[in-house]
């Protein structure tokens, strides 16, 4: 009504904004059997497939946050605005949003053996971009992050996943930590050396043993002896009784 | 008298034989130590830079000590045809000392061979593998080896990819880890050597990167020489060790 004041409700009030409905499941890192599902800086979720099937018109936004500000998310924060800027997670951004894709790039249903996956932290070419707040750039740290799908026509936000259970990247090693002392010796080598030890020793024995007992003559004659002829000389024997002296 | 005649010709018989086949030995084991000195395999410049040449020390002993064995071989037959006591025990003596030098190369072979564990080849993988300013000649080295390495026999990293992912690496200070999980040369690449399927190289699908490590190709020729020089030496001791106690009983019947 014209020139009333103080009324009750304003006809240019917007209409009030009903929550986003809860769509499932929520976003999981992927199952498919790949190498890099987590790296240092990226990780893999299953694209949303038949999920938001009933919101042809909306552009589906991922939201990736630490997972001690998932709860403090607005969905009426808007993408590519400073508050959602890539460049500025984690401080002051708690929360960015980035891989925008309509619902023709998650045709349902899923084609088998296809690997329909989404690589967060793909994009390196724009991480320190400020011109490209939604940019899918590395993450800054091992986390853990969660990450929900949000749907939105136009600013509103009509459908939205639940956020995702933790994911935590992988912490690289110093290789300064690697053991290289080595890991004992081996059986072959043990055997080696204390078969090898005791033949020398043995033959060291023998030689000792060969020089002493038989340096000298003694161990000749009894084994090999050359062929000698053997002759018996003839042994005159001269009996004393024999003598003239018998003749006194 | 005959018989303990037959007992010096079937001994003499014996220990002819024994010589004999020492001498062959031993030159074959000049010929094998020859092969291992001057033929390094692919992974030898991993082998300098770990500076544990071992098996090259072994292997100098062991030609040398073949070349002993075969003329001390010779020594010893013509010992025992005359029936020398000079002449056989200057072959035991000598024959001593190259049983100790041979015993040496084996214990070195195989304790070399010991040593080579992956983490000796995993530290140095991570920090040297294109090492951005190389300190010398054998990081480049290092680097080369190691494309070749993973191009010939289509592995990666020494247990496998995961080893650029736990531990951080001179590679991973020149290369981020979302546009280099792994280096390049662990994706399978066509003909022109850029890889078949990039974004599958770095997601980690199977097919389009290597997913196993390079320790079976690096251990393998280097436990081949090992094994060689160790246990064929051992082999041969054991025999002369025999062929030696029957010279000390033929020498200590000879008559002086």
């Amino acid at each position: 009504c014209r020139g009333c004041s103080g009324g009750s409700t304003p006809s240019t009030a917007p209409p009030r904004l009903l929550p986003a409905a809860q769509v499932g499941p929520r976003p999981a890192l992927t199952q498919e059997e790949l190498e890099g599902v987590t790296t240092a800086s990226t990780f893999v979720l299953d694209q949303p497939r038949c999920v938001f099937d009933d919101y042809g018109n909306a552009v589906i936004w991922l939201v990736v946050a630490l997972e001690k500000d998932a709860s403090t998310f607005n969905n009426s924060a808007g993408p590519g605005t400073p508050e959602t800027a890539f460049q500025s997670f984690p401080e002051p951004v708690r929360a960015y949003m980035t891989l925008n894709a309509t619902l023709g790039s998650y045709p349902c249903p899923k084609p088998a053996g296809d690997i329909t996956v989404l690589r967060v932290g793909s994009e390196t070419s724009c991480a320190k971009d400020e011109s490209r707040p939604t940019c899918n750039g590395p993450l800054p740290g091992p986390g853990p992050y969660r990450v929900k799908f949000l749907a939105l026509e136009g600013s509103v936000p009509v459908a939205e996943t639940a956020w995702s259970a933790p994911i935590t990247l992988r912490a690289a090693k110093s290789p300064g930590s690697i053991p290289t002392a080595g890991s004992g010796h081996s059986a072959g080598m043990i055997a080696i050396t204390t078969i090898l030890s005791i033949l020398l020793a043995i033959l060291l024995a023998g030689l000792v043993a060969m020089l002493v007992f038989c340096g000298s003559d003694s161990c000749g004659s009894s084994t090999f002896s050359k062929q000698e002829a053997v002759s018996v000389r003839r042994y005159n024997t001269h009996h004393v009784y024999d003598q003239p002296a018998a003749r006194l | 008298m005959a018989k303990s005649d037959d007992c010096v010709h079937i001994l003499q018989g014996l220990l002819v034989f024994g010589n004999v086949v020492i001498g062959m030995c031993g030159i074959a084991l000049t010929a094998e130590c020859i092969y291992v000195v001057s033929n390094p395999h692919g992974a030898y410049p991993l082998l300098k830079a770990t500076e544990n040449s071992d098996i090259h020390a072994a292997a100098w002993i062991g030609i040398f000590v073949g070349l002993a064995l075969f003329a001390l071989s010779i020594l010893g037959i013509i010992g025992v045809i005359k029936a020398s006591r000079t002449l056989l025990l200057v072959y035991i003596i000598l024959m001593l000392i190259t049983f100790a030098f041979e015993m040496a190369s084996c214990i070195t072979a195989a304790t070399h061979q010991d040593s080579l564990t992956p983490n000796v080849f995993l530290k140095q993988m991570l920090e040297r593998y294109q090492k951005s300013e190389p300190n010398n000649n054998s990081d480049n080295e290092v680097t080369k080896t190691w494309n070749e390495l993973m191009l010939q026999n289509h592995c990666c990293g020494v247990n496998g990819p995961s080893d650029w992912q736990e531990y951080t690496s001179a590679f991973r200070l020149t290369h981020s880890d979302a546009d280099y999980p792994w280096p390049r040369a662990c994706c399978v690449l066509d003909a022109k050597g850029l890889p078949v399927n990039l974004d599958g190289c770095k997601l980690g699908v199977s097919g389009y990167y290597n997913s196993n490590g390079c320790y079976d190709a690096i251990s393998g020729p280097v436990n081949a020489h090992a094994w060689g020089v160790a246990w064929f030496g051992f082999a041969i001791l054991c025999w002369t060790f025999c062929v030696l106690l029957g010279t000390m009983f033929y020498w200590s019947g000879i008559e002086y």
